[in-house]
């Protein structure tokens, strides 16, 4: 889901990147007053577990895959405030380092993944827990699948108002948001699977139980 | 902050995991080459003709090196990737967290 340089027209870039900049400052002021020092190192491995997830690509057959993208999971462990940042620093180096994500959609692929993707799963998955009562495997499984289900919405609505895809929102939205809503049930087993596991084992390292 | 309160947020098996990940990544690589690995906004940028235009490569482009063989260039993008990102975030977090202590509103 990761948007290289070529496919958003300049405004749209630099749009996504003013949007980005601006919740990421909000963030780290709330960071700054939700942060507790000891679970630095727990936050530094969960970031960097995700960063190397993404890098297992399922092999599907039949022409469409696609990999783990963590947010729900992020979110989870970490809350909506750490898991933007873990995800947003994901995001940086996969750009800055191995050219993952154009640089000038490094805002866009922000917003879609570190943004939407986090804050969708962390209130998809505290309403359903803490007001439907749910149960822990099916909360964090419908946060994974609407995670990255809006997620690539928004990505193929930054696209589809950019010329390289001719304007056709109409087409890109719905492939986008299909295809990713099922390859997205992946997804979710994998956050449920994670979650579940950290609950069984370290129910305290959850941030929301 | 104490070294025995760092341990009990950091297990040994969350290492061990994520060096499993780290090995896993060449299997992953190998097994998608196979099956011909295509996103589906690769797909729709093929249907629309859509053409990328990398203004940059990154120092690993495509997490391979350039020069070693795929699969150990593979795995040299995973271990350094995943310190830089520990790395990055711990850097941001310890500012934030002087920021904290040393903030006007503490």
């Amino acid at each position: 889901m990761h948007i290289p340089d070529g496919y958003l027209d300049l405004h749209i870039a630099i749009t996504f990147i003013a949007l980005s900049i601006a919740i990421l400052w909000y963030v780290l002021t709330r960071t700054k007053i939700e942060i507790d020092g000891r679970k630095i190192p727990l936050i530094g491995i969960v970031a960097g577990g995700i960063f190397v997830a993404q890098m297992l690509n399922w092999p599907i057959p039949g022409g469409t895959s696609a990999h783990l993208v963590g947010g729900a999971i992020a979110a989870i462990l970490l809350g909506p405030y750490m898991g933007c940042i873990a995800m947003a620093s994901v995001l940086i180096v996969q750009c800055l380092l191995f050219g993952d994500g154009g640089i000038t959609a490094l805002g866009a692929n922000i917003w879609n993944m570190a943004i939407v993707n986090v804050f969708v799963a962390y209130f998809v998955y505290k309403f359903i827990r803490q007001k439907l009562n749910g149960g822990i495997n099916i909360s964090s499984f419908a946060a994974g699948w609407a995670g990255i289900t809006l997620a690539a919405i928004f990505a193929g609505v930054e696209i589809g108002i950019s010329s390289a895809f001719k304007y056709s929102i109409y087409v890109t939205v719905p492939v986008m948001g299909i295809w990713h809503g099922l390859l997205g049930i992946i997804e979710g087993i994998i956050t449920a699977g994670v979650v579940f596991y950290v609950y069984k084992n370290r129910p305290d390292l959850l941030y929301l139980r | 902050m104490k070294i025995s309160e760092i341990k009990s947020y950091l297990s040994k098996r969350s290492l061990i995991i994520l060096l499993v990940l780290i090995v896993a990544t060449p299997l992953f690589a190998y097994a998608a080459e196979i099956v011909g690995y295509s996103e589906p906004l690769e797909n729709l940028a093929e249907e629309f003709g859509a053409e990328e235009n990398p203004l940059y490569h990154g120092l690993f482009p495509d997490y391979t090196i350039p020069g070693v063989d795929p699969y150990i260039g593979t795995i040299i993008s995973a271990v350094v990737g995943t310190l830089v990102t520990i790395i990055l975030i711990v850097l941001i977090l310890k500012a934030m967290l002087r920021g904290k202590t040393n903030g006007p509103n503490t």
